[in-house]
């Protein structure tokens, strides 16, 4: 597949990386050379240095053979303005990020896909959206939901009070005899690198697991987990930004009480405006009296979300501080972002990666049903539709020639989520969720199609 | 300080014409009606038309500037210009034969108060009388314009936030558009007179008692062809429901039943100032109408009160009728409150505190300023627990600026101290407390009747002549909403800085 990505900030390359891995022809496009020449050095791909509204460079990338255009810049009106001119001169899809979230709400009266953009992507709303699932999964870093539900990804950290911690996987197993969960990855405490567990694989204190879960699983992992599952009712967000707002306006509309603090007071004043369900604070969030002031210790979830990564990063380390139960840092640095819990806080998010993933998936729509990347492990995870074409279907599990470093979650069959064991056979119809170590997305990809 | 005054006299000019022109309609009535002051009539009226002609000829090459300081003085001295014009039929007709008490007539006319110095209304001749409600006619258009587009513009008490169309509180020049909304909001001022003149004429009134009655319940003003006032039918409920639900109509803002016949009936009746407005009047009458029915005596009321279907609807028609016309600063009777029980006398002094809707042509306090003033108090505790917090009151779901706020708090500091300051001063004239506070709530908040001496079947006669100035001018500041009369007497409007 020919791609052309116009804009090579965090966006563009990390998608650029992403779809670099499965030997994609990428083009990557841009006017600032150092970004362009780090792209180069890092990925296999092409660089063409030039603005990405111009008609001459988008001839040059050959936009007319292309099949995507995805326009990535910082300037939203550049990226609708590209991606209109890129459908123009033949690009068969385009995507543009976008900030305006009024775009998406309202993309079909506007008619988007009529002057040329087919997908809008805004990163600000992808944020408030994961932020939402986040405090829904309390107690959980990561969570993901393929079809609705039927299988869930969690992810948890392993204190010493876990029961299986010290145990293998297959002991673990052997706990919960009806298995409604099975682990796909783990990072080990203070390194980097992920493993796709087998039966032999030992889960150890303060490991990051993955784990799929069917309905009921997440329960059962809790309590495993050695903690108690309270709900979340009240929370405080930092920062009265594009994303801030949003989420304060989500989580209001639902059982949430939210306390939302903003530094400048005109933009507090709007936002009281905007959002009457909300206690609005003028304040700066760095102040930790004002935030004793407004009760923090009572708290359930402190989400901070100001264009400062060090400020929620700190805010943050002070919330858990006083007894938080759950934080989330809004980080624009990637190096910050690989460091993650490790610094004590319970989820990083980052809006460019969360971009960047959502167009990933966009792209895979095709062939792979849903896909993410798990957040800060790199690993990925991926659900495949079975056709009568796939191989997999020939043989049971634990026959079929599966590499090590990949793993079957689960199985979704006529929309219920299963565990699938060794000896599970995959039928036609099925959609499998499977999490592999990147070098290995090719040889999975074969078993399906 | 330069003001451009070559506008202003243009201004006034046309004002004067305005005047003369509704005089000679006037005149035509006495005509109609041969009461004999037909000459004395034109008379006045072409004096003012030709003094309004004369004043436009002379400033016809003005500058078509106007700035804030200008409307100021155009919006206060116009009022006395009216008034001292308006005072011409009264004064050559005879029909009141002292200056003070004319020009006490007048201002009660176009501040839409509705207190008379006439002991005996009925045998002032029918083009005067006519000329009496044209005077509140007129000021309720005055009143229209002014809540819609001009108070907005001069950004007084918070009335910003209640136009509807106004093109922003920092705007220095009157805008044009001000004609057109002003002529739409006519137009709906001229059909509910009109839409009144008929029901009153068809449930029994003769036309020209339902055209009087018309023009003085639209206008919230209260002058009435009959000694009794609207007392004068309480033997006919239907006329006064009729004229209870003109009241009610007027008392509301203009600008919703605009809404309301363009076809946007939700709007005009999920605005959050008719709702309460509607309410009030609701919890007030129940509460009023209970009192009456258990307590009251309508035998002691100096008033017939035949009970056409009954105490309980004649109960709850007083009640109704008395609430109404006192927050909407109407101020027809047809029962002497103050008589009843002690209860009801505060009750209804306190009512006269509350005044109709922003953008309507009653007067008082309004019920909007009320409103953000509750709002704002509850937000005080909370405040108090989130001192950083920013709670800002909330008005049709739109945050309200901290400056409106206080500009509505201003307002009401500076009504009160009007109110308190309004007494002191009637006190000085030897009258007692009940009446004086009663004199003062019911001139500054252009409602008519008082209390004490002063009550619903007294007048204002009575008054000592000063009085009787002090209640035109206490008339004209509630009316001009306080701050445009005060302004002219603060030195910083006259110096140059």
């Amino acid at each position: 597949m020919k791609i052309i990505i116009a804009g090579a900030g965090e966006v563009g390359f990390h998608l650029a990386k992403l779809l670099s891995y499965e030997s994609q022809e990428i083009t990557l496009i841009d006017t600032d050379k150092n970004s362009l020449a780090y792209a180069s050095d890092h990925l296999d791909i092409r660089v063409i240095k030039g603005d990405v509204t111009s008609i001459a460079i988008l001839n040059e990338a050959r936009i007319n053979t292309s099949e995507l255009f995805i326009a990535v810049t910082s300037s939203e009106t550049t990226n609708i303005t590209a991606c209109v001119l890129a459908k123009q001169l033949g690009a068969q899809q385009t995507v543009a990020r976008i900030s305006n979230s009024e775009f998406i709400d309202q993309k079909d009266e506007v008619g988007f896909t009529k002057f040329g953009i087919d997908e809008l992507i805004s990163p600000e709303n992808l944020a408030a959206a994961e932020i939402e699932l986040l405090l829904n999964q309390y107690g959980f870093n990561d969570t993901y939901e393929f079809e609705e539900g039927a299988l869930t990804m969690l992810s948890l950290r392993l204190s010493r009070t876990a029961s299986f911690v010290g145990k293998t996987v297959k002991e673990a197993a052997q706990v919960f005899p009806e298995l409604h969960f099975v682990p796909i990855a783990i990072q080990r405490f203070g390194t980097q690198y992920t493993i796709i567990p087998r039966g032999d694989t030992e889960f150890k204190e303060g490991d990051k697991v993955v784990f799929i879960t069917s309905k009921g699983g997440d329960d059962e992992l809790f309590e495993l987990s050695g903690r108690v599952k309270t709900e979340i009712k009240d929370v405080m967000i930092l920062g009265g930004s594009k994303i801030g707002s949003k989420t304060t306006n989500h989580l209001c509309s639902s059982k949430f009480n939210v306390k939302l603090i903003e530094k400048d007071k005109d933009i507090a004043f709007e936002l009281a405006d905007q959002l009457p369900n909300a206690l609005v604070i003028n304040g700066d969030g760095r102040n930790v009296e004002l935030l004793e002031e407004e009760n923090i210790k009572d708290m359930d979830a402190f989400i901070s979300v100001t264009g400062n990564s060090e400020t929620n990063i700190m805010s943050c380390l002070v919330a858990k501080s006083k007894g938080v139960k759950k934080t989330i840092a809004l980080v624009e640095n990637m190096d910050y972002y690989q460091l993650s819990q490790s610094i004590g806080i319970d989820t990083l998010i980052n809006k460019k990666l969360l971009a960047a993933n959502n167009i990933f998936r966009y792209i895979r729509r095709g062939e792979v049903v849903a896909m993410t990347k798990l957040s800060n492990m790199n690993a990925e995870l991926l659900e495949f539709k079975v056709t009568s074409k796939s191989k997999i279907t020939k043989k049971v599990i634990k026959d079929l020639n599966f590499p090590l470093s990949a793993i079957i979650g689960g199985v979704i069959r006529d929309d219920i989520g299963i565990i699938p064991l060794g000896d599970f056979q995959i039928q036609v119809g099925d959609k499998v969720v499977v999490c592999c170590l990147p070098r290995s997305i090719n040889s999975i990809e074969k078993l399906f199609f | 300080m330069k003001l451009n005054y070559k506008i202003i006299f243009h201004i006034f000019g046309l004002l004067f014409l305005f005047n003369g022109g509704f005089m000679l309609i006037s005149a035509l009535t006495s005509l109609i009606y041969k009461d004999g002051v037909v000459l004395e009539m034109f008379g006045a009226g072409l004096i003012i038309l030709i003094i309004g002609a004369v004043s436009m000829l002379l400033t016809k090459n003005h500058k078509k500037e106007l700035n804030k300081r200008d409307g100021y003085i155009v919006v206060a001295f116009g009022w006395i210009v009216m008034a001292l014009s308006g005072t011409l039929p009264y004064v050559m007709t005879g029909a009141i034969p002292s200056f003070t008490d004319a020009f006490f007539e007048t201002m009660s006319g176009y501040t839409t108060t509705g207190a008379s110095i006439l002991n005996d209304i009925e045998s002032i001749p029918k083009g005067v009388l006519f000329w009496r409600s044209m005077t509140h006619w007129i000021g309720g258009m005055g009143i229209i314009v002014l809540a819609i587009a001009i108070l907005p513009l001069l950004g007084i008490g918070g009335m910003q936030l209640f136009a509807a169309e106004a093109p922003g509180p920092n705007a220095d020049k009157l805008h044009p558009r001000i004609t057109d909304t002003a002529k739409r909001l006519w137009l709906i001022y001229f059909g509910y007179t009109a839409a009144e003149t008929i029901l009153l004429q068809v449930a029994g009134m003769t036309f020209f008692d339902a055209i009087n009655h018309s023009m003085c319940t639209l206008s919230t003003g209260g002058f009435s062809t009959k000694n009794a006032s609207v007392a004068y039918w309480n033997g006919q409920p239907v006329i006064q429901y009729i004229i209870i639900l003109f009241m009610f109509l007027a008392g509301t803002n203009f600008v919703l039943s605009y809404f309301a016949f363009k076809g946007k009936v939700q709007k005009a009746i999920r605005d959050e100032e008719f709702k309460l407005y509607f309410k009030s009047i609701a919890l007030f009458t129940i509460i009023a109408s209970l009192i009456i029915y258990f307590k009251a005596d309508f035998s002691v009321s100096s008033i017939e009160h035949p009970m056409v279907y009954g105490k309980g609807e004649a109960s709850f028609r007083h009640a109704l009728f008395q609430v109404i016309a006192i927050i909407t600063t109407t101020g027809f009777v047809t029962a002497n409150y103050t008589l009843w029980t002690p209860f009801l006398v505060v009750f209804f002094f306190g009512l006269m505190f509350i005044g109709g809707s922003a953008g309507s042509t009653s007067g008082g306090v309004k019920v909007v300023r009320h409103m953000i003033m509750i709002k704002n108090a509850f937000l005080e505790f909370k405040r108090a627990l989130h001192p950083n917090a920013i709670l800002p009151v909330r008005y049709n779901k739109k945050a309200v600026t901290g400056d409106i706020v206080f500009n509505i708090l201003g307002f009401f500091i500076l009504y009160m101290l009007s109110f308190i300051l309004g007494a002191l001063v009637f006190s000085m004239f030897e009258i007692d407390f009940e009446s004086a506070i009663g004199l003062s709530a019911s001139s500054l908040g252009n409602v008519g009747p008082a209390l004490g001496d002063f009550g619903p079947v007294n007048n204002y006669a009575a008054l000592p002549a000063l009085g009787k100035w002090w209640s035109a001018f206490l008339m004209l500041i509630g009316r001009l909403e306080l701050f445009t009369v005060l302004i002219l007497l603060t030195p910083f409007f006259w110096r140059n800085r």
